[in-house]
């Protein structure tokens, strides 16, 4: 018997789609659709430039913990 | 409405073998895991320094090759069924396979286990990189050739059940799912005949007495021909579930299915002619050879960036529809109660951290002094270990109530199990990346030498031991809670809608990609051509040098590789 209670996230309006909570059943609550032409992912551009200065910058610290020290730190 | 498992039944009840096949595997190889973490910290040492080689061998061998490689069977099997939309064309065939690899895998399992038993006079301590000068018990060798066949006979099965789907839909582009599973299988066929050749040819005549010696640095190179191919065989299925599994659980679709498809025929093209660099340490290759691998490796940056923009953008998608706004305040509109939704973007997150050690690794200067540190462990229990595992641990969420038409015991269990191997892993691959800056040395039960100790100049090692301890504890209580859950779920009562299961389609389909990507002959014939142009030359040099069998040798050897070949052609 599964321990999951009935929750809100699949409501019963729709009768093709599972009672009860189920995994993956996060397009219910859809707000609004966003075709091909309307989406402007600005965000993943945010995120990745992110994720590019934070290499940029560990790049940048292994050059001078590595090289600029004068000598090779990893042996201790 | 019905799910995979009322419309496919036969098909379902092999998937399901296949990934009780897969999770036992993983269930003994955390328990491997966990004794590992544990000995090497020095916390609780309930092993001799001697058996944690073949503890290391099982840890290896049953997550990074049994584990990863079942799920991928059954994963594959249920991907080519629901986008091609018909069975496997001959269910016999597909049990045959299930059965040749499952044996071959218990049969490797035996060999490695054995050597906890000393009156059992077996042991296959050959560690996951089973080259020379290391010897198994012949069991091990043949049961990896059987289960390497197996997955051989499996990626015929799914190019019959292309072919007649092809028959039937003769202008139609290849359904995604099947297109992934196919350049996949292209790659894995390609190099699996470096290992097959090892093991076949070298190892399993060895291991019998047949021949005295073999020529180790052939067999490394041969293993890491296949070695590093193997990683993206273990990627792709979390990458077939990010493309296609994650937008849907986002609640939004896929962003680009012609970006997709770029993706898998730049993995089938680059991933093999770039094993080479595992080897940046091994004397015999020249270091003309090693400077190509690394041009390759840096190309392989591309499809991972591709991914990580495609994906992203599939969750941005998702999170938008769902109300998100703003540059970074969307990411809270994601389903983060959802264990299959959370499981698979923290991989993603930790894939992303795996890419940069990765390419310390992929640098041949830096490389030199991370090589044999902890830190590579480091690096690929985030690559392996987390963007892989976890995903196919938070996608089981999703579609082990498909293939057994029963809903998830606990949602609740499974989003902490999900989050516990997030937090597992952040405290034992720390440790891992900085005690391997320190320079402590990887594969080994003792890693301590006389007169020396190891100093961080942040932290002590005492504190990044304890958070390896720490870590590894945690992993093994997060998979004993994924098996426990899956377990409990797999013996629920039978409702009619377990699970939402259906896959919208890309924003971008197919129609509008050039119809070229979906030439799998052109794309293997350039494979092919790559491998040959990267692989030609160093193998001749080490055979001429080393001999088939082992004949001893100079170095460096490029000069004699040349002269080998003009003797050769003249």
């Amino acid at each position: 018997m599964s321990i999951e209670t009935e929750t809100d996230s699949a409501t019963g309006d729709d009768p093709e789609r599972p009672r009860g909570y189920v995994v993956g059943s996060a397009p219910s609550d859809v707000e609004r659709e966003l075709s091909h032409d309307e989406f402007d992912p600005v965000g993943t551009l945010s995120i990745i430039l992110v994720y590019f200065l934070i290499l940029v910058g560990m790049w940048v610290f292994m050059y001078f913990v590595e090289f600029l020290g004068g000598e090779l730190t990893v042996v201790g | 409405m019905s799910t995979f498992v009322d419309r496919y039944p036969d098909e379902a009840r092999v998937v399901r073998a296949t990934l009780v096949v897969s999770f036992a595997a993983l269930g003994i190889g955390a328990f491997f895991g966990l004794i590992q973490a544990l000995h090497r910290t020095g916390y609780l040492r309930i092993i001799d320094s001697t058996d944690y080689y073949t503890v290391l061998t099982g840890h290896g061998v049953l997550l990074a090759l049994v584990f990863t490689i079942f799920f991928l069977l059954g994963l594959f099997t249920w991907a080519v069924t629901r986008s091609l939309e018909r069975p496997m064309p001959n269910i016999r065939l597909t049990w045959a396979w299930f059965g040749l690899s499952t044996t071959g895998a218990v049969f490797a399992a035996v060999a490695i286990v054995a050597g906890l038993f000393p009156s059992l006079d077996m042991s296959a301590d050959v560690l996951y990189t089973f080259y020379a000068p290391l010897q198994a018990h012949p069991l091990f060798y043949i049961g990896l050739a059987m289960f390497i066949v197996g997955t051989w006979i499996a990626g015929a099965d799914w190019f019959l059940a292309y072919r007649s789907w092809r028959s039937d839909n003769p202008d139609e582009r290849i359904p995604l799912q099947t297109f992934m599973v196919l350049t996949t299988m292209l790659m894995w066929y390609l190099s699996t005949i470096g290992v097959a050749v090892s093991v076949v040819v070298f190892l399993i005549p060895w291991s019998f007495g047949l021949i005295e010696t073999v020529n180790p640095l052939l067999t490394r190179t041969l293993f890491w021909y296949f070695g590093h191919p193997v990683v993206y065989f273990w990627l792709m299925p979390a990458y077939l579930m990010w493309y296609t599994i994650l937008p849907k659980l986002a609640g939004g679709r896929l962003f680009s299915d012609p970006l997709a498809r770029v993706v898998f025929v730049l993995f089938l093209l680059l991933s093999t002619p770039v094993g080479i660099h595992h080897q940046y340490l091994d004397p015999g290759i020249a270091e003309g050879f090693k400077f190509i691998a690394m041009t390759n490796t840096m190309f392989l940056l591309l499809p991972s960036l591709l991914t990580a923009f495609t994906v992203v953008a599939s969750m941005e998608h998702g999170a938008r529809q769902r109300g998100g706004e703003g540059y970074l305040s969307w990411l809270g509109s994601l389903p983060w109660r959802d264990p299959a939704f959370t499981g698979m973007a923290l991989a993603g997150l930790m894939f992303a951290a795996g890419g940069f050690s990765g390419m310390i690794n992929a640098g041949m200067n830096i490389n030199y002094l991370v090589h044999n540190t902890l830190w590579v462990p480091g690096h690929f229990h985030l690559t392996v270990g987390t963007a892989v595992a976890l995903t196919m641990m938070a996608g089981s969420y999703w579609l082990v109530p498909q293939l057994t038409g029963r809903r998830l015991y606990s949602r609740p269990i499974a989003l902490f199990q999900v989050v516990l191997w997030f937090i597992g892993m952040v405290f034992m691959s720390n440790g891992m990346h900085r005690a391997g800056l320190l320079g402590i040395p990887r594969r080994t039960a003792e890693p301590q030498y006389q007169s020396f100790d190891f100093s961080a100049t942040i932290g002590s090692v005492t504190e990044l031991r304890i958070q390896m301890a720490i870590g590894g504890t945690l992993l093994f209580v997060s998979v004993v809670l994924f098996l426990f859950n899956v377990l409990l779920s797999a013996i629920e009562d039978p409702i009619e809608m377990p699970v939402d299961d259906s896959l919208p389609a890309p924003l971008s389909g197919a129609d509008g990609s050039p119809v070229v990507l979906d030439n799998l002959r052109l794309w293997t014939a350039i494979a092919i051509v790559l491998v040959i142009l990267a692989y030609s030359l160093p193998l001749a040099s080490i055979v001429s040098d080393g001999g088939l069998f082992g004949e001893s040798g100079t170095f460096p050897v490029f000069i004699e590789a040349v002269y080998w070949i003009v003797g050769v052609v003249v």
